[in-house]
């Protein structure tokens, strides 16, 4: 049996207006609202409110046998809430259906894991409380920002109790010769890991509407055409899991309606179920579904699931990021230190990655990527924004 | 900045100025009373153009400004719509006249080889000197006024269809702004400007001394003349700081000749002693982005904050914020941005190689390299504030018995001397 296992990432970050120095001490709003509203309104009635329509249609149509999973951060819902509360509505409705996990991750989508374990743990815990509260659902796998993973990770998720799965990257580094389509342990053999199967989630997410793809148009028969291929290499009845991960906001926004993307997805659970053989899973049912010794596997190095590299180069790599991210966590831990925690609110939400992803100065094909989801015309500004912010929250830290 | 406080102190003083900028289409500006200068009458040459022009209302100055194709910066100005052929120009005036003396001779043949540019600032001073010709024979004048290389192909040919003298004022060199060796044509128009020139304006010793030593001009005509600062009534009494701790500012183009990358050395060292000082980087230039780059390597945390190009306002708003100001630069002719910041009771340290450190004494001067030094004497002001605190006040009375119009005097007195 081979299980597709559907997770989508919804998050949307909050922007950073072009604060300038001379507003230090006197202005200490640093977000842009109007441009943050703007793009909630854009990514609610392109991809939010019709994919969620479709996956309900989806789950009510195959009557439990379609799973999906959503992670969503912390501050996506809070702009849900501010700008489109029917977004949160719709993601509520799914819910209900009782045919979709959520997963857990830091509520602020930071890169803290790396930096400040403690603040790691209290953003985490926001987050589980909050799919609580808004989702009645009590979170048993774990994602980490941007898929990063390493040995380290599973050792403090392992600790919080109720985590049993670990969603990464299928990266070629750590497998070698094995296969993402089976279901690992971490190093320690405690916790279950599931590893995207990136060509496949990548043919959708990215090369989807790629008119220089060979493969184009892609579509549900091709597709599933592929899966079924992967079928033929397990002999001995294992049960396997292709890990399609990526950003929800593939569905409308990335790919747009006029490419096709929702009716391929429409059309593909039929086609999927249409064989014994496949079928969908959420990432929970990982060890229940394991039929087998799951092996080891051992990350000494962070991984992600970004860009070519697979690493923390989009986010950590220059030393505008370095600076800036170095001198955010000095201030977490002043703050801590001085129990300023009216201040927390402030400095955890410029904890979220896509502010250092902004920064990011590799070029060629990555960094067009980074210049579609960046708000500013260059890495310099948006590391100057930064600081000068981080230059505001100290000048108040010292009030 | 230069020219608007030199300009309104010379009509203070009765002189009349028709003021020739390389504008969109041939216009000059007839300044007579004080107020022009703030208000900068037009006159366009073409009458029915003028008449045109006289139709349309401009909100602000700075709108009819950009109108007529003049902009902040020098470096943009016109298209060249009505660019002729400014060789053709060139021997007109000056080959169908004969008669040349050796050097003469020299100065003219220069004028074609070295006025070939392709580049923007070339194209707008070919332009300039195309147009001389026209407004030498429409504009009453006794003498003629030409302010650096740019100007100085249309002085030139304004004298020699005139015989008006000429007066070539040299408020930056071709070295100074280079840094280094700079452009070989500018250097050679400067030479010729300065040769073929009445009289040598410098705004500084040092910038004779290089005009004496690197360009052989004759010391005899040449004059020294300080640019100067009139303090206005817009400054506030009481400081608005942006960080509670030590503040120190760099203010000016980020660009070679300024020394920015010295004053990301010295903020370096400080901070290692003082964490607590706040480093602010204003202005803008073409080594902008390799200086972010290197604050951000050095890991000056956000103690070190770029400010980008400021307005008018934002600079008195940032010098009201600070409490020392360091001009680094490599070499600076005059350097009136100092002046400003200690009429702002703002602590001053000054590099050696600048004109502006020989007129005043309430400043700490360094040579530009020593980063030691300058860094010592931050440490020193944050660690005696009231020292700093003093310094800045005294700088503050110093500045104020500064003005334009001594340097307008000593101006019109050169006049004199030709006329």
């Amino acid at each position: 049996m081979l299980n597709l296992v559907f997770y989508f990432q919804v998050h949307q970050p909050y922007r950073l207006k072009h604060y300038s120095a001379l507003e230090i001490g006197k202005n200490h709003d640093y977000f842009d609202h109007k441009l943050n509203e703007l793009v909630t309104h854009k990514v609610a009635d392109k991809c939010y409110i019709p994919t969620n329509n479709l996956m309900l249609k989806l789950i009510k149509q195959f009557k439990g046998q379609f799973k999906i999973s959503y992670s969503v951060t912390g501050v996506a819902i809070e702009q849900f809430k501010k700008y489109r509360p029917d977004v949160l509505d719709s993601f509520k409705a799914l819910a209900e259906t009782g045919c979709v996990e959520f997963i857990g991750e830091t509520y602020y989508h930071s890169l803290a894991l790396l930096y400040d374990t403690e603040e790691f743990l209290e953003q985490v815990e926001m987050h589980r409380n909050l799919m609580k509260k808004e989702f009645n659902y009590y979170t048993t796998t774990f994602r980490n920002t941007e898929l990063i993973y390493q040995d380290k990770l599973s050792d403090i998720i392992y600790d919080i109790e109720g985590f049993k799965t670990i969603l990464t990257e299928g990266v070629d580094r750590i497998l070698g010769w094995r296969s993402p389509l089976y279901a690992y342990k971490n190093y320690t053999g405690d916790i279950s890991l599931l590893l995207k199967y990136y060509q496949l989630s990548d043919d959708i997410a990215f090369r989807f509407s790629n008119r220089d793809w060979p493969e184009f148009p892609l579509t549900v028969d091709k597709f599933v055409h592929w899966v079924e291929q992967l079928t033929f290499k397990e002999e001995k009845g294992r049960n396997m899991f292709l890990n399609l991960f990526m950003d929800y906001e593939t569905f409308g926004e990335h790919q747009w309606e006029e490419t096709g993307i929702f009716k391929f997805m429409e059309k593909l659970p039929e086609r999927v179920l249409q064989n014994p053989n496949l079928g969908f899973a959420w990432p929970s049912q990982a060890y229940e579904l394991s039929n087998y010794q799951q092996e080891t596997l051992s990350f000494p190095e962070p991984v992600s699931w970004a860009d070519a590299e697979r690493d923390l180069s989009a986010w950590l790599e220059n030393d505008m990021q370095k600076n800036a991210i170095e001198t955010f966590y000095e201030l977490v831990e002043k703050i801590r230190e001085k129990g300023r925690y009216d201040l927390m609110e402030d400095a955890r939400k410029l904890s979220t990655s896509d502010h250092f992803y902004y920064m990011c100065t590799k070029y060629f094909q990555d960094g067009d990527v980074h210049k579609y989801f960046s708000p500013y015309d260059s890495p310099e500004q948006a590391y100057i924004y930064f600081i000068n912010a981080l230059a505001d929250l100290e000048e108040r830290l010292n009030d | 900045m230069a020219c608007y406080g030199m300009v309104k102190a010379l009509l203070q003083s009765g002189i009349e100025v028709d003021l020739v900028l390389p504008t969109k289409d041939m216009v000059y500006f007839p300044l007579r009373k004080v107020e022009d200068a703030d208000t900068l009458p037009v006159v366009f040459l073409d009458p029915i153009k003028h008449k045109e022009y006289e139709r349309i209302t401009h909100e602000t100055l700075t709108k009819r400004l950009e109108y007529l194709g003049v902009s902040f910066s020098p470096e943009t100005y016109i298209n060249g719509s009505e660019l002729k052929s400014w060789t053709k120009v060139v021997e007109k005036v000056v080959v169908e006249k004969h008669h040349h003396t050796t050097i003469q001779e020299k100065i003219w043949q220069d004028l074609k080889i070295y006025l070939l540019g392709e580049e923007n600032i070339f194209k707008k001073v070919q332009e300039l000197t195309v147009r001389a010709e026209k407004f030498a024979k429409t504009l009453d004048f006794d003498l003629i006024h030409s302010h650096d290389w740019l100007t100085y192909p249309a002085g030139m040919l304004a004298k020699r269809l005139t015989g008006k003298p000429l007066i070539a004022h040299m408020h930056a060199t071709e070295f100074d702004r280079s840094g280094g060796v700079g452009d070989e044509r500018i250097h050679n128009l400067e030479y010729d400007g300065m040769s073929y020139a009445d009289r040598v304006i410098c705004v500084s010793k040092y910038t004779a001394n290089m005009v004496i030593s690197r360009y052989h001009i004759d010391s005899g005509k040449i004059r020294i003349i300080h640019n100067a600062y009139d303090v206005g009534d817009l400054i506030a009494d009481q400081k608005d700081r942006i960080f509670k701790g030590p503040t120190i500012l760099f203010l000016g183009r980020i660009t070679l000749q300024k020394g920015p990358d010295y004053f990301i050395e010295i903020a370096n060292e400080v901070l290692k002693v003082h964490p607590h000082a706040r480093f602010i980087m204003a202005g803008t230039g073409d080594m902008s982005r390799k200086l972010l780059h290197r604050s951000a390597f050095l890991r000056l945390r956000n103690r070190f904050i770029f400010a980008g190009f400021l307005n008018r306002k934002q600079v008195e708003t940032i010098l009201n914020s600070v409490d020392i100001y360091i001009l680094p630069s490599v070499s600076e002719p005059f350097g009136i941005a100092p002046l400003e910041a200690m009429a702002y009771g703002v602590t001053a340290i000054i590099s050696k190689q600048s004109g502006v450190s020989e007129v005043v004494n309430h400043a700490y001067k360094v040579d530009f390299w020593d980063t030691k030094k300058m860094s010592e004497i931050v440490n020193y002001l944050i660690e005696n504030p009231d020292e700093c605190q003093e310094m800045g006040e005294k700088g503050r009375l110093e500045v104020q018995s500064i003005s334009w119009s001594e340097a307008a005097d000593k101006i019109i007195s050169v006049y004199d001397e030709m006329l």
